[in-house]
């Protein structure tokens, strides 16, 4: 079905909110959601719960940690921080990412011997 | 990997404080869709629109939440919960399926578990030293690789100068085996003990529960014991478990001091081999040692080689660097001195030795319960899957509804795990069952059996089998649930009892792995049946029946030896009922094979000490050969008159004679003791071979002496009687007491329970074999009659056609039967290669057959066949009644 489709999309999500908290800073969801919209400039469209799941999978892997706090119009919101284990494995990911789409550029650009 | 990790425990955190995590959640989503929608009205939509508008972007918050209760969690408790009643339901509404299937199940967990037990009561239960993995045994083996004729222990001049030299030891201790009996006016009773040497409990770990262990002040008495400690069973079977024994004196058999006991032994523990004495009737190194006394080595025998011998290897040392230290300290001794030449150590390791004989009888039992177990999974996984095949409809629909597969894999594990955990509980019963009723029939064939106690052992192996059995069952029906394709079961609308092609043939392969399974059972068994036929066709050479024994020992003094026996013989003769009675020293398969180092006439003189010759002696009153149904060939038996007034002679047996005087006469020949500078001892007789030592052993040169003579400390009274010998029980006790009430009388046993005793083992695996067969048999015939009855039920439309076009009934019966029978045949094949490599691990238990004995093969095989068809009757009949009309229908 679409079981490899969707697992390639949540790694995906996973690293665009560690790269969003690892340059923002502290964020609730809602925050997160509206930096990945702004940035993907409506390319990427998601439900927006699902960045909740993301978080949940970053958190239970001790990669982000979160508290509550207050919101910019002060609602009592969730903050999410990137750790120490976070910024590693983000460096990680993002040299493979970087390896991986390079070669696939490379491949995609290819010309056809004359 | 960590990642992982932090995963699962943060899941496992997650079974708790749900409450309050769902509530942070329902905060956490509510606050974002608020600021989602006023981010919606800032563009200029109203408010209800814009809070429609954040749903929409927001996504499906009901199964936003359930994904994440789900994932936050190792699993998901209410689910479980739901889940487990759901399927006790569903069984519950087909009590019948259920009941089989859990029983099946039953057997094969029962079955395995009792023998788990055994293993772990027996194996796995370690003796009560310190670190008994560091304890080596040092018995002696021939330096030249030979083959010793009996066991041989060392000189104390020798291990105490090993204790003192040998780096690779914490320390090395020696010790003897002893057999007494405890004085008392009503009847003395036996002890079996040890001499042990200063270092020994030091050395072993051992702690008293009463009282104190030896120290100094007890050792250097000179050969007089003067203190001693027993042990805890001995405590509290022949003592009552007095605590105020400690201090007390106690008047033991043959020692001239009364030594006081100064502690009781912690419980459980057991002798060390010995195995020069383990030819020696009342020798039994698996039981409870009764008795300890301190010893020195004597300065004036020290070169005497009777200790037995036991180290203790330094932590990190290897066996192998111990037996080179050893093997070179003991040529550099025996370089020095003529009587320790030929001889070295050989390291053993105490663990390996001691669960020798309980590991070759218990792996190939654990073996076989393991088949059962299988075959019981096999049956249990193919009453499943049928059972899945007719509720394909409801797997459909409920796929459709949105079970998802993993739901759906879980619903069935969750049932095969019900019907499991029923089937252990029913299992644990068994095994309890099964392993008391072992404790009364296996005692003499599984060593140490009488220290094994049930404990929780058994409800934890049953569990954990239970949950072994229900994944090997669930898994091929949960395959096929997880393959199925709801598209095509909709479509063949109703509900319906068939399988397709597919099906049957995985069943068919599950058929016939059983059999193949159960073949290799029932050869085993078939296999130590015919051992047991063979046994006892064997010629023992004395005669079985109406033989009643018991071993009766004088305790008092020296003097009274001779008046005992002659007269408790002439009154226990003067019995009615008795026909003959002797004292004998050597009864057939009582163990009994004193061996000593014995001269031989014609025989060239030993040059060393392990080349001397050393056989089994035995003595017996006059009327012993007579009593036994022994055939004097030639010479004369002994006479009343051959005691310590006359010169001393011997009868010897056939292969006495064949091995020393072949093709010559024994008679009139002579042996001796020692030098042969006395008068030695002259060969008066010769008789019949007998199979005395092992009824599966050819049989041993031995010599008899006239009990008169050399005056056996212990021995058997032997009774021939004319009727049941136990009827004169009574009768000989009181005739026995009434000439000395202290006379220890024990081990009261007919000739032919003797006889059974020694072939316990034996016996037992093929009991067991045997009932794990037939249970195996039964539960592969059931397997057979199912997948054929399912077979047919699933071709009614086939069959139909086929009678329709013009098939006979017995075209139609034939197809059937050409089914089973190769399914049975395959499986029977299959098993034939199965029990060729399996059946080697019995190879120590047979007797006169071989492991691939084609009599045993084929008729098993054949018997199979020919059951497996009985099986397919019901079936083929059904197949045969089949309705044409049905076609048309």
């Amino acid at each position: 079905m679409c079981a490899e489709k969707s697992e390639v999309l949540q790694g995906t999500l996973d690293m665009m909110i560690l790269k969003t908290l690892h340059a923002l800073g502290p964020l609730h969801g809602f925050g997160i959601a509206r930096r990945i919209e702004q940035v993907s400039e409506d390319v990427l469209t998601l439900n927006e719960g699902t960045v909740y799941t993301s978080l949940l999978r970053l958190q239970q892997q001790g990669w982000i940690e979160s508290e509550w706090g207050a919101s910019e119009n002060n609602r009592r919101a969730r903050f999410y921080s990137i750790t120490r284990q976070g910024r590693k494995q983000l460096t990680v990911e993002t040299e493979n990412w970087e390896r991986i789409s390079g070669v696939i550029g490379r491949v995609l650009r290819m010309e056809p011997e004359k | 990997m960590t990642a992982g990790l932090y995963r699962l425990i943060s899941r496992i955190r997650g079974l708790f404080g749900r409450k309050e995590a769902d509530a942070e959640f329902g905060l956490e989503t509510e606050a974002h869709l608020q600021l989602l929608t006023e981010r919606f009205m800032q563009r200029g939509l109203n408010e209800r629109d814009a809070y429609f508008a954040a749903r929409r972007q927001f996504g499906n918050t009901t199964l936003l939440r359930q994904s994440h209760r789900e994932s936050r969690m190792l699993f998901s408790f209410p689910n479980l919960i739901q889940e487990l009643r759901y399927s006790a339901r569903m069984l519950f509404k087909s009590p019948g399926f259920s009941v089989i299937a859990a029983l099946t199940l039953a057997l094969g967990i029962g079955s395995t578990a009792a023998v788990f037990s055994l293993i772990q009561g027996v194996l796995l239960t370690p003796p009560p030293y310190q670190e008994p993995r560091q304890l080596m045994l040092l018995p002696s083996a021939r330096t030249d690789g030979k083959k010793m004729d009996s066991p041989r222990g060392w000189p104390a001049q020798q291990w105490m100068e090993w204790s003192e030299k040998a780096r690779s030891f914490q320390g090395i201790a020696a010790y003897q085996w002893t057999f007494n009996f405890l004085i008392r006016n009503d009847g003395s009773q036996s002890m079996q003990g040890m001499f042990v040497s200063r270092d020994y409990f030091r050395l072993l770990g051992l702690k008293t529960v009463l009282g104190r262990g030896f120290d100094d002040s007890d050792f250097g008495q000179g050969g007089h014991v003067k203190s001693i400690l027993i042990g805890y069973e001995f405590w509290q079977r022949a003592l009552g478990g007095d605590k105020e024994i400690v201090g007390k004196t106690v008047r033991i058999s043959r020692w001239d001091s009364s030594p006081v006991v100064i502690g009781v032994m912690e419980p459980g523990v057991r002798f060390l081999p010995s195995p020069g004495n383990a030819k020696e009737p009342n020798y039994d190194v698996n039981a409870t040692v009764d008795v300890w006394a301190p010893a020195d080595p004597d300065p004036k025998t020290l070169k005497n080689p009777g200790w037995d011998v036991v180290g203790r290897l330094r932590e990190g040392a290897s066996p192998q660097r111990g037996q080179q230290e050893l093997a070179a300290l003991a040529a550099r001794e025996a370089s020095a001195e003529k009587d320790f030449e030929g001889f070295s150590p050989k390291l053993e390791s105490l663990m390996d030795e001691m669960n020798q004989g309980a590991r070759r009888i218990l792996l190939p039992l654990l073996g076989a319960s393991a088949l059962v177990l299988l075959i019981a999974c096999g049956n249990a996984a193919a009453l499943l899957l049928v059972r899945g095949l007719q509720r394909q409809q409801e797997y459909a629909v409920r796929i459709a509804m949105g079970i998802g597969r993993m739901g759906l894999l879980r619903q069935v594990f969750t049932e095969s795990l019900i019907l499991a955990i029923l089937g252990g509980a029913s299992g644990v019963v068994l095994a309890i069952l099964a392993v008391r009723l072992f404790k009364v029939i296996a005692a003499h064939a599984v060593p140490r059996l009488d220290g094994l106690t049930l404990g929780w052992g058994v409800l934890g192996w049953g569990v954990g089998l239970a949950i072994f059995a229900a994944f090997l069952a669930g898994a091929i029906p949960a395959l096929r649930a997880y393959r199925l394709n709801p598209m095509d079961v909709l479509k063949d609308a109703g509900p319906k009892g068939t399988a397709g092609i597919g099906e049957r043939r995985l069943l068919s392969s599950v058929t016939m792995l059983q059999t193949a399974l159960t073949l290799a059972l029932l050869v085993g068994a078939g296999l130590l049946i015919r051992t047991m036929v063979k046994i006892a066709q064997v010629p023992s050479g004395y005669s079985m029946s109406r033989i009643l024994t018991m071993s009766v020992t004088e305790v008092q003094s020296r003097d009274q030896w001779m008046p005992f026996h002659r007269q408790a013989l002439e009154r226990v003769a003067a019995i009615p009922g008795v026909q003959y009675a002797a004292f004998a020293w050597g009864v057939p398969l009582t163990g009994n094979n004193w061996p000593v180092a014995i001269d031989i006439e014609g025989q060239p003189p030993p040059s060393r000490e392990s080349d001397k010759i050393a056989l089994p002696l035995r003595a017996a009153t006059p009327d012993y050969f007579k009593l036994m149904g022994m055939e004097l060939i030639d010479g004369r038996e002994f006479r009343e008159t051959d005691d310590g007034k006359a010169p001393d002679v011997a009868i010897v047996n056939e292969a006495f004679t064949r091995r020393f005087f072949p093709n010559r006469n024994a008679v009139g020949r002579k042996l001796w003791f020692g030098s042969r500078d006395k008068p030695g001892i002259q060969i008066v007789g010769e008789i019949a071979n007998g199979r005395t030592d092992d009824l599966t052993q050819e049989p041993i040169p031995e010599v008899y002496f006239p009990l008169w003579q050399a005056q056996a400390f212990s021995k058997h009274l032997v009774v021939r009687t004319a009727a049941d010998p136990r009827t004169v029980v009574p009768a000989v006790e009181r005739a026995l007491k009434s000439v000395d009430p202290t006379a220890a009388i024990e081990g009261v046993k007919t000739l032919e329970q003797i006889r059974d005793d020694s072939l316990a083992s034996r016996t037992f695996a093929m009991h067991l074999l045997t009932g794990f067969s037939l249970v195996g048999s039964l539960l592969t015939l059931v397997g057979i009659y199912g997948v054929i009855s399912l077979s047919v039920a699933s071709r009614r439309r086939e069959l139909a056609i086929r009678s329709a076009v013009g098939a006979q009934q017995d075209d139609i019966r034939r197809l059937i039967f050409t089914e089973g029978f190769r399914l049975i045949a395959g499986g029977v094949l299959a098993g034939i290669v199965l029990a060729v490599i399996v059946s080697r691990v019995l190879r120590s238990f047979l007797f006169g057959v071989q492991p691939d004995d084609p009599m045993t093969f084929l008729l098993v095989a054949a018997m199979f066949v020919g059951v497996g068809l009985l099986a397919c009757w019901a079936p083929v009949r059904r197949a045969g009644k089949v309705n044409p009309l049905e076609a048309l229908r």
